[in-house]
Formats: C-alpha cells, sequence, structure tokens
C-alpha cells in the first residue's frame, strides 16, 4: 500500500499528460465501472448513504430513544463501513493508476501495469467476497439443534417402510456430520415400517443444515410386499423444527408464557388415586393464541409426557416465528420459501433408476445408497445450504 | 427383537383385554422396555404379554415406573405410585422451598415404595432436606431402601466418605418400619434417635372404603398390597379393635395422622410445620374437618389433582 501511496504522489505531477491519451482509456472496457455497478456494490453503497443519513439525524445530547436506535444500527454498519473505506481507498488508488498507464516513461507503464491488476483482483475479490459475507447477517439459528418429524404419507405400508428408511438415512447423515441423534417417539406398525417417527439430532448447525429436508419426499420402486413385480410411488412427509437445548426446566422464553397453554390430561380415570393402575399418562397442550396443540402419549408418566410436549410446542413457535421472519424478510416467489409450505415435493428416491433428484436444485445423485447411507445426501444438504446463501445475498443486494 | 408375527400376535392379545389404543401404547413400552441394554425385565415379549393379559400391572411387569424426574423401582406387592401422587408431589416441590440456610426435616407416613420423600429430595437443593419414611410393610421398606440408592440418595447414617466429609451438603432420605397407628409409635422413634418433630408431614395413606375395596379392577386388588389400599384396616376380618363413627368411609389413617400431629410442643409437626395428605375422591372435605378438628390444624386448603378431582388436603396451625 504504502508503495502506491507514494507513487499517486508523482501522478499528480503529471495530470496533462494523461488527459492527452484519454481517448484510448475510455476505449479499454472500464472495470471499474463494471464492478460499481454489480448489484453487491449498490447494496454497500445504498448502505453507506443510509448510514450517513442515520448520521445526520442523530441529536446533540445523544440520548433519545430514537438516538439509541439510530447508534444501534450505525455500529451494525460498522464492519462494513470499514470495508466500504478499503473499497473506497483501493477503488482511488486504481483511478490514479490507470492514468499512469499511459505514462511516457516504459518502466513507468509497467509497474503501473502491474499494479492496475493487483488493484482490480483485489477490488473484485471485495465485490465477490468479502462484501457478500458481511451484507448477509450470520445465521441466527446455528446453535439449535433440529428435530426431524417424518410422516407416512400416500402408499399405506410401503409408504411405512420409506420412514424406517428415512430414519437411518438422517441418522448416518448425522455420524457423518458429528452430530448425535436419537429416536425419540415412533409408532411402528406390524410389517416393520413406522407409521410415523421423530428424530433429535443434536449439535452445531443441525438445525441450519438440516431445515430444508422439510417437504414431500416421494419414493418410486417395488415394494417387497409387491408379487407383480410392479413399481409403487408413495410419499413421506418431513417436517424439521428448530430445537432449543433442553435445560430440563419449562423454562420462560419470548414464544409463550404459561397462561397462554392449557395442559389437558386426556382421559378420565374414574376415582383415580389408589383405585385405579392403569397406566393413562396422555398429555395435551394447547397454544391459545395460535390454536396450536401438542398431543403426547409416548411416555408412561404425565411429567415426561408434559416435558416432551413443551418441547414441542417451543420448536412449534420457534418455526412459526422463523418462517413469519422469512416471509417478512424475503420475496415470495424464490425457491426455498415456497417449498417452506411443505406440502412441495422436494426430492424423488428412484429405486429402480437408481437415481435421487433434488426439484429444487435440479441435481441428481445416480447411486441411492449412497444418498441413503448419509454420504452423498451431504451434497444435496451442501448444496441447499448454498443456494440458501445465494438467496440471501440476492435479498441483501435488493434491499 | 420381536418378529413381526409375534407383535401382531401380542397387540391382538393385549387389544383384547385393554382396548386397542392402550394395547399400542402398552406394547410400544413393553417393546421399549425389551430394547434396554440394562432391562430389569427377564420376560420375553410373550411372557409379558401373558402376564398383562391375566391382569397384571404393566408397572410390575415392566419392573418401573417413572414418577417426575425419578425412574423408581416397582415391586409387588408394593403400591405404584400414581400420576396424582406425581403431580401434587412435583406442586409441593414447588410450594416449600428449603434453603442451606433453613434446612427442613421431612416424614413420610406410608412411604410405599418411597416416591413422595425421593421426588422432594431429588428436587429440592443439596442439603436443604433430611428425609424419613415410614411403613409397615417390610417389602416397602426395602423397595424405599433400594429406591433411595438407585436415585442416588444416601441414608443420613451412611458414613460420610473423605470427599463428602468437606461437602456434607447431602439431602438424606431414611426409611424405618414401624406401625403408625400402634400408640407407642411416638416413643419408638425417639428410641431408634429420630427427634421427632418435622417441618413437613406427607403421606399417601390407604384411603379406599371398604365397600369401595370389594369392587376394585383385578389389576389394583389381586396384585397390590391391601395395607397400602384399604383405609378400613379395622374392619378386617380376624382383627377386632374398636371402629370409629365413620368407620367404612376409608378414613381411618386420617384420625390416626390427626392424632400425631395434634399436640403443639409433643406431636410430630413443628409449630410452623405443614402436613400434606393425599385423599380419595369425595373424602378432601372430611378429611380437613379432621384435621382441623382432631388435629388442630386450623389452616387448611384443598389441591385438585389434573383429573380435576380434588386429591390433597394441605393442612398448619398458622
Amino acid at each position: 500500500m504504502l508503495r502506491v501511496a507514494f507513487r499517486l504522489h508523482a501522478s499528480r505531477l503529471r495530470p496533462l499528460r494523461c488527459f492527452h491519451f484519454s481517448a484510448r482509456r475510455f476505449a479499454q472496457p472500464d472495470v471499474l465501472t463494471s464492478l460499481e455497478a454489480s448489484p453487491i456494490v449498490q447494496a454497500v453503497s445504498r448502505r453507506m448513504r443510509r448510514r450517513s443519513e442515520l448520521q445526520s439525524q442523530l441529536s446533540e445530547t445523544l440520548n433519545s430513544p430514537e438516538d439509541k436506535d439510530r447508534m444501534k444500527q450505525i455500529s451494525m454498519l460498522e464492519p462494513l463501513r470499514n470495508a466500504w473505506e478499503e473499497w473506497e481507498n483501493t477503488r482511488n488508488l486504481l483511478k490514479e493508476t490507470t492514468l499512469l498507464l499511459e505514462d511516457p516513461d516504459p518502466s513507468m507503464r509497467s509497474l503501473a501495469g502491474e499494479e492496475y491488476s493487483e488493484l482490480v483482483s483485489k477490488l473484485s475479490t471485495m465485490a465477490q467476497e468479502k462484501f457478500p459475507s458481511l451484507l448477509v447477517p450470520p445465521s441466527e439459528t446455528s446453535h439449535l439443534s433440529a428435530m426431524i418429524e417424518i410422516k407416512a404419507g400416500v402408499g399405506g405400508s410401503e409408504s411405512a417402510l420409506f420412514v424406517s428408511d428415512m430414519i437411518r438415512m438422517y441418522t448416518a447423515v448425522a455420524g457423518h456430520m458429528g452430530w448425535k441423534a436419537v429416536v425419540t417417539g415412533k409408532n411402528e406398525n406390524e410389517n416393520g415400517g413406522m407409521k410415523d417417527a421423530v428424530l433429535e439430532v443434536k449439535g452445531e448447525k443441525a438445525y441450519d443444515t438440516l431445515r430444508w429436508e422439510s417437504g414431500v419426499h416421494r419414493v418410486q420402486r417395488v415394494p417387497a410386499t409387491e408379487t407383480s413385480g410392479r413399481v409403487h410411488t408413495s410419499t413421506v412427509a418431513v417436517l424439521v423444527l428448530p430445537l432449543e437445548e433442553d435445560s430440563g426446566q419449562e423454562v420462560k422464553d419470548d414464544l409463550f408464557t404459561m397462561d397462554q397453554v392449557r395442559i389437558e390430561v386426556m382421559r378420565s380415570r374414574g376415582a383415580g388415586g389408589q383405585h385405579v393402575n392403569k397406566t393413562e399418562s396422555a398429555v395435551r397442550l394447547t397454544h391459545i393464541p395460535t390454536g396450536i396443540t401438542v398431543s403426547m402419549q409416548d411416555e408412561r408418566s404425565q411429567h415426561q409426557n408434559r416435558r416432551k410436549a413443551f418441547q414441542v410446542l417451543r420448536a412449534r413457535l420457534m418455526d412459526r416465528k422463523l418462517s413469519q421472519e422469512t416471509v417478512d424478510r424475503r420475496d415470495m416467489r424464490r425457491s426455498l420459501v415456497k417449498s417452506a409450505d411443505r406440502s412441495e415435493k422436494v426430492r424423488t428416491y428412484n429405486y429402480t433408476q437408481d437415481r435421487v433428484t433434488d426439484h429444487r436444485l435440479g441435481m441428481s445423485i445416480m447411486n441411492i445408497d449412497s444418498v441413503m447411507d448419509g454420504e452423498a445426501l451431504q451434497e444435496f444438504l451442501t448444496e441447499l445450504g448454498r443456494k440458501h446463501q445465494e438467496e440471501l445475498l440476492e435479498d441483501a443486494a435488493l434491499s | 427383537m420381536a418378529t413381526t408375527l409375534l407383535r401382531k400376535q401380542a397387540l391382538s392379545q393385549l387389544s383384547r383385554a385393554l382396548g386397542s389404543e392402550q394395547a399400542t401404547v402398552e406394547l410400544k413400552w413393553m417393546l421399549r422396555s425389551l430394547e434396554q441394554p440394562d432391562r430389569l425385565v427377564a420376560d420375553s415379549l410373550s411372557a409379558m404379554v401373558a402376564r398383562r393379559v391375566s391382569g397384571e400391572p404393566l408397572q410390575y411387569i415392566l419392573g418401573t415406573q417413572p414418577f417426575g424426574p425419578l425412574d423408581l423401582l416397582t415391586r409387588p406387592p408394593v403400591l405404584i405410585p400414581r400420576p396424582e401422587t406425581e403431580d401434587w408431589a412435583i406442586r409441593l416441590a414447588e410450594f416449600v422451598k428449603p434453603t442451606m440456610r433453613a434446612p427442613i426435616q421431612l416424614l413420610d407416613l406410608c412411604t410405599g415404595s418411597g416416591c413422595i420423600p425421593l421426588l422432594l429430595c431429588k428436587t429440592w437443593p443439596a442439603g436443604t432436606v433430611r428425609a424419613r419414611g415410614i411403613d409397615i410393610s417390610a417389602e416397602a421398606i426395602a423397595l424405599a431402601k433400594d429406591n433411595a440408592a438407585r436415585c442416588g440418595i444416601p441414608s443420613s447414617s451412611s458414613k460420610p466418605t473423605a470427599s463428602h466429609e468437606l461437602t456434607a451438603a447431602h439431602n438424606t432420605f431414611d426409611a424405618l418400619q414401624a406401625d403408625i397407628r400402634l400408640p407407642g409409635f411416638l416413643a419408638s422413634l425417639k428410641s431408634s434417635g429420630i427427634r421427632p418433630r418435622f417441618d413437613v408431614i406427607t403421606s399417601n395413606p390407604p384411603y379406599i372404603p371398604r365397600d369401595q375395596y370389594e369392587q376394585l379392577p383385578t389389576s389394583v386388588k389381586d396384585y397390590e398390597d391391601i395395607r397400602a389400599l384399604l383405609g378400613d384396616p379395622d374392619l378386617l376380618p380376624p382383627q377386632g379393635k374398636k371402629s370409629l363413627s365413620d368407620s367404612g368411609r376409608g378414613l381411618t389413617f386420617y384420625h390416626d395422622i390427626a392424632k400425631l400431629v395434634a399436640h403443639e410442643q409433643e406431636g410430630l409437626l413443628t409449630t410452623k410445620g405443614i402436613l400434606a395428605v393425599e385423599v380419595g375422591e369425595g373424602q378432601a372435605k372430611d378429611v380437613a374437618a379432621i384435621l382441623k378438628t382432631e388435629g388442630g390444624l386450623q389452616y387448611t386448603s384443598i389441591w385438585t389433582d389434573p383429573w380435576n378431582i380434588e386429591r390433597v388436603v394441605v393442612a398448619s396451625r398458622k
């Protein structure tokens, strides 16, 4: 940087000559103009204008509530402002270096040429990497674990068999990712399938990575029970909910208050107490403001079912909050959001063609076992995560 | 692992006995306990189902029952912890707040599996409670001791190890076999070295009236100890003790408990102490009256269980 600064000084001594060669310079494609016109750089520039506005709106005393809010916004833009200053410095250097490209002294021209390409590459790195990383705020949900609810859909017992297959698939991928997966609830049917199951996946970024699994998964294969060899199409519905670490307490948080939740026991016990020793532990919670109900009867005690039911209620409310935030933030036409309506078919597992296709990515993997054993599923998860990041960036570039 | 066919068979047998909905959840719990690596049950699925179909309580077959944060052992004929008791024990754990600076003495009469004092010991902060459980049954005392060990609650007499001496803060539980109805009960407590003054007394005494006892489901009547259920023990055929005016209504033990706490200086309950007793359907108001008139506990309140039945009378002098 220092070296450049010195030569900048020199360039000011020769303004007229540069002017003389200006026609040739403009004939070249103007890298800087196209960089500056990129949506990302425009977005950063808009945020900087917004920052100046905020600063000019600050009162002298700096202690009104509005001031607090403005200061907060300003400080949140601080990392971006530092990058922007660097961008502007580099841009100014580039402008001046451009002039030197036409210097009559050949050695000066060659030095300027080197300098020029360094600066251009620095600017494009900033536009393509640094700005995007600063424009998209870091995920606020990266600490959350995931609760994967899987339900058999169309296709009866064949669909239930695929629920078991998917539980194995997600358990395997959790192993690859270093997460801990536990089946916390399941309703098995008589054929070794599951009508529904719940898998808890605990670990860093588990929810962020798995959340795009929500939706309808379609399986096409010849069922084990099918004698004629006909291919059946069945579906399984997956819902991935955000899960906070269970602290063991019915913690208070901003998702609900206890007086908003109606707790009901499910059946009459007659006289109850010593008169009855039948295990009736089912519990139902109703979150009155939203009408969300959670019924739980997996466990053998009231206390356990209640605790689990609260965990599910918290996950549902968190999911609702996150979806609402997503909708508030971005345009509904974008693909991942559309799939957030959860009735959309997201993936097809075609056994006869040995192929798994993700419909949102338009991407197929031609080895079904590698997906089902979790290895290749990671490719889909990575791509979906990348797509999400790209969409967030597009949003940021538009705002 | 049970085969598909075995499961199908198990489900249909259980369904005939329990109805399909209950059969489905109970089968799930049986399979789950068979899957556990450290399982207590030695039975196969078909043996479990046969026992269940013959009317044995599921909790005895599985060998455990979750109770609040605890996972308690269940063994015949000791009374199986009930969800109503779980509910009020959790509530009591929040209602009374002992601290290290003001630790309390707790007495549980008719302790059975030890569920109530063990839940309190587990829930309250370490070093805040010293609990005693009394029961007439040797099987209950043995089970309560096993449960204390299972829950990691030491006895007050257990020799502190070197590390414990430094951090003496433990909640302790001791189980003692005694008949609370005998006139010498208070004296026997003293002679076993227990200072008979308690800040909190809990009890889930037998409260089922004689006529209702005859109507109980077989899973209760044929498997659980009559001494934990029948609230009119004096009407048992061989013994012929004098009976109270309300005999036949299952209230005998409440009269006895009232007598034990009646004397403010000499009785079991400290001046500011709290008594919480579980009651049967329709007994709460009678029990509150007994505690007031015979026990001198002027302040009583009634707690309702999750099924909307008056289940607990909480009483104190002030």
